[in-house]
């Protein structure tokens, strides 16, 4: 044996120097093409939009409700969205909460609500051989939901607690800021605070839902090791009666404008980093030049080799990891920029943070640079293209937002030809020059005379208040 | 190669009436909830194939190949973590994992991302206390460049002081934003502390700043020739590949890196704990009260591990378990609750975590724990709790390796740390083959009065009210 092994080795060694050349970088093999996986869609006569993407690789099955309501819909009582999808599978008409718990968890699969500003998700998962429990779970929870009074007190006070918690919570603080300071009382903009979660009341979730919660303002879609011609039914049968019904207009504040630079800075006594958003005002999601504009943010503040990394990380030392990114939601959206830096740096990395939105704007990148990206955006897509789940994510973005029915069809493409002059020219058009909000969250007494030489500094204290001087 | 292809040429399935006829032919029932209904069978998993083989050179290779996707996932793991570290050098392995970034005799300082991004793929390592691993995901046709890159870092990965200093400073960043300026941060520091005391367990991956400062670069280049050597390492690919020419691309790069000297592995002994220890870690920036009940355990690889996986299972996991009823629930005492067996190498701990609500003491959080504890000990679990815990069990277990990146990473774990890569497809059954009166035994015989470690986060007093108001 020990002969064999010694000759084996040898005869590696030798092959190893002749196949390849380890100076240089291994050229690849052709690549391959990144098309979006094809699904079945289907409307129910009450309106209801079902999207099936069939997945063999495991013997389980999601079901991912989305309702278009949301922090956007709340009104004048927020929270009401966050608390509808909290408490839908705490009690029913069939079940309490007790017995929704026990019958989920005995079979281990998860029903659970979410709320997001544009949506509130009711997702569902569980083995295929539980498909019909899990349907009638969910559907319990979707339809039929009492949000009982004792189990309503219990998350107003759990989540009292949790608002206390999220005080000394850095990067929760600097979202909530940057969410009041971009939107205003644009709902939006919205966060709770116990005054908030002591007004909402019952009647108000039962209002919202039965408002909201309508087949022809939902889609539905469906992952996993199923066959759409044996699921359908099962979805007509167990969703076909719930009635459609009129959908209220919204009404909603403008959002304001921000004009020149302000700097928000949360005095959180005691943090040893600081927590620095650097945000401005952006499209909404279904602008029309998303697939290019990805090329340019990745350009500025994408993965390990985007210029804010680079920079901030890479050449200084300052921070873990800094990035940027648009944040679009159905009606508007925001540019941010965001590092964490140790006190002592924190205005030179805001300063180079503006000084990198603005380097992108003035000079062209170079086509090396740019053809980093493209691939980076593209393959990396190709890559997302293996979760089903993401899959069907952006299968419902399409219903949700409004964008085109082929938009992830010519997706790639219109990455991959993205050029350099195109970058600058969408940078022009997207990022900031002047009117930029900071949002930076730490410790003012070391950190905000060096702000201030950057601009106008407004101290909050953490509640949110602002603190006078 | 792409396997969605197939089904474009399929026509959508749009009109009503087909769809209306399929639904009336459908006449089964909703299952109900039968409390003697027998249990559904067990779950088939699709069988994840491999195959797994030794270089001469001691790099243990594994290869399941799978075309679902045009990705594929390279993984490689050393068996070094920070449990091989010295008491004054805490904090090393983490920190070379940040400069196995750096680069190699033939690759450029700083490139290593610049060219997976740029060949669209992404990438990131992490380190623990018992392994470093190293994972890229590229698209197929990608995969020469993923291996180069790996066999250049293991032959001869460069460290030199740019790199060291700028690494240095992201790793306190790194530090600061993840533990110092966070809530509870120190929680996992202290309890190993408190836990592992005495043994290579008692410090965790992060680390203490000071001794990456005080290493000298030699320390490091003895590090990498110490622990970087294919007789330390596990290469798992998983995804879309020829497995001839895979074997052949890993011979060829990996080949002819020389085997190094067999690891010396630290040897861990936890003497039986005699008393109970309470611990309070006071910090100004703790919200809420938050206690932790934590006892010695057993090593990951031990026949006891899945009775404490199914006993913490049944303790907190679902809104039907023990400590959430109790807890959350009932005495609404607590924010959440976690009973979480936390099993390593060589040694583990199971460990009960509550934040408590506003307003909770910590001797209230205390109390609902030990009551609870105790409640297990004396009376075990019932016929349902067990099924119950077993049906999770097997529902995350055929959720849980959706992507070649997952496949691949747990491929080489079962490989390193269990010496049998087919656990993959069978470790369901060792929860399965678990007696419902083991859970009582090991409840017993590890969470004992005299073995539990107590650790207290108070949350400071609110100030005291004015005298007159």
């Amino acid at each position: 044996m020990k002969t064999l092994s010694l000759a084996l080795l040898a005869a590696l060694s030798t092959t190893a120097f002749a196949a390849i050349d380890r100076t240089k970088k291994p050229d690849p093999d052709p690549a391959p093409a990144a098309s979006f996986p094809d699904y079945r869609t289907e409307t129910l006569p009450n309106g209801l939009k079902v999207f099936v993407i069939e997945d063999d690789r495991k013997p389980t099955v999601n079901f991912r409700f989305i309702i278009r309501s949301g922090t956007a819909t709340d009104g004048a009582k927020t929270g009401t969205a966050q608390f509808v999808a909290g408490l839908l599978n705490r009690g029913t008409e069939k079940r309490d909460a007790a017995t929704f718990a026990v019958e989920t968890d005995s079979i281990g699969v998860r029903v659970e609500g979410a709320a997001g500003p544009d949506g509130i998700s009711v997702a569902a998962s569980g083995l295929t051989k539980y498909t019909d429990q899990l349907l009638d779970l969910l559907s319990d929870a979707l339809l039929h939901p009492t949000f009982p009074e004792d189990q309503f007190v219990r998350l107003q006070r759990q989540t009292l607690s949790a608002l206390n918690a999220e005080k000394q919570q850095p990067e929760s603080l600097a979202n909530k800021l940057s969410g009041k300071v971009m939107y205003g009382s644009f709902p939006y903009g919205d966060y709770l605070t116990p005054e908030a979660v002591k007004a909402l009341k019952r009647e108000d979730l039962a209002a919202f839902h039965h408002t909201y919660f309508l087949p022809n303002n939902a889609s539905l879609a469906i992952v996993g090791d199923v066959k759409a011609a044996e699921i359908l039914p099962l979805i007509q049968k167990t969703f076909g009666g719930w009635t459609k019904g009129e959908i209220p207009a919204l009404k909603l504040p403008e959002i304001p404008q921000i004009h020149g630079l302000t700097i928000h800075l949360v005095d959180r006594p005691g943090s040893v980093q600081s927590n620095i958003i650097v945000c401005a005002t952006g499209p909404a999601r279904n602008f029309p030049d998303l697939p290019e504009v990805n090329v340019l943010t990745s350009t500025l503040g994408g993965g390990f080799s985007g210029r804010l990394f680079q920079n901030l990380r890479e050449k200084h030392g300052w921070t873990y990891g800094s990035s940027c990114a648009f944040d679009y939601k159905k009606l508007a959206g925001t540019f941010e920029a965001q590092a964490e830096t140790r006190n002592e740096v924190t205005a030179p990395a805001v300063s180079e943070i503006l000084k990198e939105i603005a380097r992108i704007r003035d000079e062209a990148a170079t086509d090396k640079e740019i053809s980093l990206q493209r691939q980076y955006n593209v393959g990396n897509y190709l890559l997302s293209l293996e979760n089903s789940g993401r899959t069907a994510q952006r299968v419902q973005d399409i219903d949700l937002y409004g964008l085109p029915t082929d938009f992830y069809k010519t997706y790639a493409r219109r990455m991959s030809e993205t050029t350099p002059a195109k970058v600058q020219e969408l940078a022009k058009k997207y990022l900031p020059t002047s009117d930029i909000a900071v949002i930076v969250v730490g410790e003012a007494k070391e950190i905000q005379p060096e702000l201030e030489k950057i601009g106008k500094v407004v101290v909050y204290d953490q509640d949110l208040k602002p603190v006078a001087k | 190669m792409n396997a969605t292809h197939s089904r474009l040429s399929q026509p959508p399935f749009m009109k009503l009436a087909p769809f209306a006829a399929l639904c009336a032919a459908l006449v089964l029932p909703l299952a109900t909830y039968a409390a003697d209904s027998a249990a559904p069978a067990r779950v088939t998993l699709k069988p994840i194939k491999f195959v797994e083989y030794d270089l001469p050179n001691g790099l243990h290779v594994i290869l399941h190949e799978n075309h679902t996707a045009p990705v594929t996932s390279t993984y490689l793991l050393y068996h070094v973590g920070a449990k091989n570290e010295r008491p004054d050098r805490t904090g090393f392995a983490h920190f070379f994992e940040h400069l196995m970034f750096e680069g190699s005799d033939n690759i450029p300082r700083g490139t290593i991302d610049k060219l997976i991004s740029g060949a669209g793929g992404n990438l990131n390592a992490s380190t623990s206390f018992d392994q470093t691993d190293y994972f890229f995901n590229v698209p197929e046709n990608e995969l020469k460049l993923a291996l180069w890159i790996e066999s250049e870092r293991m032959l001869h990965s460069k460290i030199d002081e740019t790199g060291v200093e700028t690494q240095r400073k992201v790793v306190k960043e790194e530090k600061r934003m993840r533990y110092d300026n966070q809530p509870y941060g120190s929680l996992f520091e202290q309890l190993a502390k408190l836990v592992f005391a005495g043994t290579p367990y008692s410090w965790v991956p992060i680390g203490s700043v000071q001794y990456i400062d005080q290493a000298t670069i030699e320390e490091f280049r003895d590090f990498y020739k110490t622990y970087y050597l294919p007789n330390n390492a596990t290469l798992a690919i998983a995804g879309d590949f020829d497995l001839e020419a895979t074997k052949k691309l890993v011979a060829d790069y990996f080949g002819d890196i020389p085997r190094g000297p067999d690891i010396k592995r630290p040897t861990v002994e936890m003497p039986p704990q005699t008393a109970p220890v309470t611990t309070d870690v006071k910090e100004a920036k703790t919200p809420l009260n938050a206690s932790m009940h934590a006892w010695h355990a057993v090593p990951e690889t031990h026949p006891d591990a899945y009775a404490l996986e199914l006993l913490g299972s049944i303790l907190s996991s679902g809104r039907s378990s023990r400590l959430y009823k109790r807890m959350v629930e009932k005495e609404q005492a607590a924010l959440n609750v976690e009973a979480f067996p936390f099993l390593l190498e060589n040694a583990g701990l199971l460990g009960v975590f509550a934040t408590g609500q506003q307003g909770v003491s910590l001797e209230q959080l205390d109390k609902l724990i030990d009551e609870e504890v105790e409640k297990v000990k004396a009376e075990g679990v019932t016929e349902e709790e067990f099924r119950k815990a077993l049906n999770q069990e097997e529902a995350q277990f055929a959720s849980g390796f959706g992507t070649m990146s997952t496949r691949a990473r747990n491929l080489a774990r079962y490989h390193t740390f269990y010496g049998d890569t087919n656990l993959i497809n069978t470790e369901l059954d060792r929860y399965f083959a678990v007696k419902r009166e083991d859970l009582q035994r090991v409840a017993k015989q590890y969470l004992t009065k005299e073995g539990v470690n107590i650790l207290r986060y108070p949350a400071p007093e609110a100030p005291a009210a004015p005298a007159t108001k």
